[in-house]
């Protein structure tokens, strides 16, 4: 009973957090029809801003590090990545109301990863003073591309058994080239090389760092805002890609912190790591994910996944996610 | 001045398959065109132009124009862009009579 209480009482306080109370504002204000508007190139800027800090931290930590410590996370990354899309297309497919490759398309959505979502856990961690290994945030790619891959490849299984016609091949390693050419990979992986081939401690420590929080907080308005713009979407399609938007995060994260935490008894993986990685895997991609898929399943419907994905999935990890596995962390860990 | 008569094929859809689009253009011997930044509402809500945030660039929407000396073109890029992207992405197409200065600028040497 005292584990509950504790457990919830932490709950309670990471809700107070100012990186959620941004998201909820944003979508506060998009529901009321204010006319507040973040403009488009400045959102853009946030992101890359955010992932090269990220990329960077993680980069000068990875020249340090012991790289066979992340031989284990980056695993249960690609297991994770590849169990969430199985585990999400095989519920899809026992709801009759759903399109198949509409459910395949959420479940990969929602293997994939939010780079939002990564940086809101990493300031949070940050405010709790929980320590993380820095390499964490680069697993983002081993868990994302898997789930992608795995989700286009089964719409497509799938699409040429009903005949839909055009006998298409899979082209993985396209798949795999425009993804790291996402803008949001794109801008991680430059940082991590910079951080590890040259000495960017300099502009981290006095631009980057600095920024970072503040940045964040636009983000997230802006995701706030999205989020509710995509409702209306969302509304118009069958109401099990709302509930398994609410559900799926909570339980992915569940599985990934299970993972983590044998890490942590093999190899010592840090509690904030485990929390991380339980982020990552809750995370669904709002960012660079959809036009992938929207490009290589084309019969989908993006208002299904996007929707799922966007105004429910989202918020769902940040604000319901993200202080779930802080708190439930403090008390396995007893930090 | 002498004016002469032309096409303008004009197409209205998202950013992500514009690359698409000016390869079927170029192939059908269009000899150019002109890609801006659109938004509005359709069939599929309101899309905004760049003054709000969106959060995947992606499906932003954009107008390109093109134009050809003769209608057979025109009628060919819009049947091909319809047959090939219009019935999994949005988009509208249209033609219009338009005069233009210099013709040798729309054709091919």
């Amino acid at each position: 009973m005292e584990f509950v209480l504790d457990f919830l009482s932490r709950l309670i306080t990471q809700f107070q957090s100012p990186t959620l109370g941004f998201l909820i504002g944003g979508m506060l204000v998009a529901a009321l029809g204010s006319n507040l508007k973040i403009p488009n190139a400045i959102y853009q800027f946030i992101v890359f801003m955010l992932l090269m800090k990220i990329g960077i931290s993680g980069g000068i930590e990875i020249r340090q590090a012991d790289l066979s410590a992340m031989l284990l996370p980056a695993l249960s990354s690609i297991v994770i990545g590849i169990a969430i899309v199985l585990l999400g297309s095989f519920v899809f497919s026992l709801i009759p109301s759903v399109k198949r490759e509409d459910g395949i398309a959420t479940a990969g959505l929602f293997g994939a990863v939010s780079a939002s979502t990564l940086a809101a856990a990493i300031v949070l961690l940050e405010e709790e003073s929980i320590l993380f290994e820095a390499w964490v945030p680069a697993l983002y790619p081993f868990m994302d591309i898997p789930a992608l891959i795995l989700a286009i490849v089964l719409a497509n299984i799938h699409l040429r058994k009903t005949s839909a016609g055009k006998e298409s091949k899979v082209d993985v390693a396209g798949i795999v080239k425009e993804s790291l050419r996402s803008s949001a990979l794109s801008a991680l992986i430059l940082g991590l090389a910079l951080g590890l081939f040259t000495r960017p401690d300099r502009v981290l420590e006095t631009f980057y760092e600095p920024l970072f929080r503040g940045f964040l907080s636009i983000l997230l308005l802006v995701m706030g805002m999205e989020a509710y713009a995509r409702l209306n979407e969302l509304r118009r399609v069958a109401h099990w890609y709302a509930v398994y938007a609410f559900f799926a995060p909570i339980m992915h994260g569940l599985m990934a912190f299970g993972l983590g935490y044998i890490a942590h008894l093999a190899t010592g993986f840090s509690p904030g790591g485990v929390i991380l990685l339980a982020v990552i895997a809750a995370s669904n991609s709002d960012i660079s994910g959809p036009p992938t898929l929207r490009a290589a399943i084309p019969s989908a419907n993006p208002s299904a996944y996007i929707g799922a994905s966007t105004s429910v999935g989202t918020p769902v990890s940040i604000a319901v996610c993200i202080p779930l596995f802080i708190a439930l962390a403090q008390v396995v860990f007893e930090l | 001045m002498t004016l002469h008569r032309a096409e303008k094929v004009v197409i209205i859809t998202e950013k992500m398959i514009s690359r698409g689009v000016c390869e079927i253009l170029e192939a059908c011997g269009a000899t150019g065109y002109t890609i801006v930044a659109a938004g509005g509402k359709g069939s599929r809500n309101i899309r905004m132009t760049s003054e709000r945030a969106s959060v995947i660039d992606e499906f932003a929407n954009v107008k390109i124009e093109v134009i050809v000396n003769d209608k057979a073109m025109g009628e060919a890029i819009m049947d091909q862009v319809a047959e090939k992207y219009f019935a999994d992405y949005p988009g509208i197409t249209y033609i219009e009579d338009v005069q233009i200065l210099r013709p040798a600028k729309f054709e091919h040497d």
